[in-house]
């Protein structure tokens, strides 16, 4: 019984959904406070593509993942995910597109006190009647995908096991499968490795190249290290004081088109592996 | 070397480059104020200055020393009589929490901003949790008894109103100064705030729902004890009478009893806790 081809088989059996791209034209955000976080923004993602957004904190990173899901409303422009326009959606609508699009932080973002079972049915909360979850009922369907994207990412057997007492590795992975568990068309990872320790790290950005490659699904992620997004990710955008600064292949980006995003030389620590 | 070394000692008398310090006067004024307003209005009898008189802790010294002595010498045959009320003040003490209990999870959940966005709603009901905490529970427990009768049913109602202010105000409070890092990972999963809210934020905030509701049981069992003497049942109402009839003897028995049953309620609810938690 080889653990890997389990993996990979389920893998494979997750991907149910279609693959959406992913467009945003002249997207502006000011937050409440008076902060331009995003400046006139435009991007085409195609389906299928494994995209890094490149930049220091501050630059807009999050804000921009954030818009595709509509965490963070669009002050001006419009984003369009696959056949939908989140710019305008509200309620239920807003609900169902966000079930659509999978999502993993930076703090993994688990209820700590609470199984990494129940954890990972939050990815069907779009799928399910809230009296269903009131009463704490899962249908069969819920259990499967649960259990399937846990066996995934190789987290099967911390099934019963409450989140608090995983490590920050594990947190990630769980925080993956949750995000497997709503079969989404599109994966969007905000800085997933940066409370990761350099070998967790890489780990868990193959996990992500295998969901890309092996599912077919769009990943976006934001990433502040230049090797990792040059690594795993084929294409590279870059983003300073919320400009669109760099637009290309990741494996090609050179120092100096690293030092334009950044807007200051390059620092051994803006690599992981020094 | 030498030079170098008493260069860096600072010589007494140095000028330091400090930037101005702030004048405390305006705080020394304050303070000076603060002081004469309470001297004046514990002082001036006209605008509710009390008048204490230290004397007749002398002057009355023999009716004092006389209950004490009666108190000092309970009367234990008067126990069974006891039993039915102590165990009807626990009654009320247990179901006014439980009941307590189960409305506060709806209630708090609506009163905290991570749980409850909608700011209207939260202030509304925030605004009418505030107000029952307001009103004592001798106040509640005096009008209850006028509008449900003498009995167990005004304390329970009482001790149930009492709980769900407390419950309410400390956990919503509780919950609004914690992260909940994991609500956002629920809305991008597409999930509703009551989503949300039951399957994460309930396993997360249970702590601090059960150490409340312990302590309101605790609570319970204290405030009942008083609630008899307003009529509405329990011990209190038993001390109430034995008072009454001067049976200082009885009324000893009767306040040994009760810090038997709080201390065990206490320490047993300790324990509880720390299993919980």
């Amino acid at each position: 019984m080889n653990t890997d081809q389990h993996r990979a088989e389920a893998r494979a059996q997750l991907a149910a959904s279609a693959s959406w791209s992913i467009r945003l034209d002249d997207v502006s955000v000011t937050y409440p406070n008076g902060t331009k976080a995003l400046r006139n923004v435009s991007l085409d993602i195609a389906a299928g593509e494994m995209v890094s957004v490149v930049g220091l904190s501050g630059s807009g990173k999050s804000t921009l993942i954030r818009t595709i899901n509509g965490l963070v409303p669009a002050t001006s422009g419009t984003v369009a995910v696959g056949p939908h326009t989140v710019t305008g959606l509200r309620g239920r609508q807003l609900r169902r597109l966000r079930g659509h699009v999978g999502m993993i932080f930076q703090g993994f973002n688990l209820a700590d006190r609470t199984s990494v079972y129940r954890n990972v049915l939050v990815g069907r909360f779009a799928s399910t009647p809230t009296y269903r979850n009131l009463l704490g009922l899962t249908t069969a369907t819920d259990r499967e995908l649960a259990l399937r994207s846990l066996q995934s990412v190789g987290m099967l057997d911390k099934v019963w096991t409450r989140a608090a007492q995983l490590s920050g590795g594990q947190k990630q992975r769980v925080a993956i499968a949750r995000a497997l568990t709503q079969q989404p068309s599109v994966m969007l990872a905000d800085e997933p490795v940066a409370s990761l320790d350099p070998p967790t790290a890489h780990a868990v950005m193959n996990d992500l190249r295998r969901v890309n490659t092996e599912t077919g699904l769009t990943v976006l992620v934001n990433i502040h290290l230049m090797d990792l997004a040059r690594t795993y990710t084929t294409r590279m955008i870059g983003l300073r004081d919320g400009e669109l600064v760099y637009d290309g292949s990741a494996a090609d980006a050179t120092e100096a088109d690293f030092e334009r995003i950044y807007g200051r030389p390059i620092q051994p620590d803006d690599r992981l592996d020094r | 070397m030498t030079a170098t070394r008493t260069d860096a000692k600072p010589p007494s008398g140095t000028d330091w480059q400090l930037p101005p310090r702030p004048s405390t006067r305006l705080r020394t004024a304050l303070i000076i104020g603060a002081v004469a307003a309470f001297t004046i209005a514990t002082c001036l009898p006209a605008i509710g200055g009390v008048q204490l008189d230290f004397g007749a802790l002398v002057s009355h010294w023999d009716n004092g020393s006389g209950l004490l002595l009666q108190l000092f010498q309970p009367d234990f045959a008067f126990l069974p009589r006891t039993v039915q009320p102590m165990l009807e003040t626990l009654q009320m003490a247990l179901v006014g929490a439980v009941a307590a209990a189960l409305l506060s999870v709806p209630l708090t959940l609506w009163a905290a901003a991570p749980t409850n966005p909608n700011g209207l709603s939260r202030r509304i009901l925030r605004a009418i949790v505030n107000v029952i905490r307001a009103v004592p529970d001798l106040v509640y427990a005096t009008i209850l008894v006028a509008m449900v009768g003498v009995g167990a049913l005004p304390g329970l109602l009482t001790l149930f109103l009492f709980d769900l202010g407390i419950i309410v105000k400390l956990v919503s409070e509780a919950i609004d100064s914690a992260d909940h890092p994991y609500i956002e990972a629920g809305k991008a999963a597409g999930g509703t705030q009551t989503q949300i809210n039951r399957v994460t934020v309930l396993p997360q905030v249970w702590p601090l729902f059960a150490n409340q509701w312990l302590y309101t049981l605790e609570l319970n069992v204290r405030i009942s004890a008083i609630l008899g003497i307003v009529g509405a049942g329990g011990i209190g109402r038993l001390l109430d009478e034995r008072r009454a009839f001067y049976a200082y003897d009885d009324v000893s028995v009767i306040v040994l009893e009760i810090l038997v049953v709080v201390v065990l309620i206490e320490v047993a609810s300790n324990l509880l806790r720390r299993r919980l938690v």
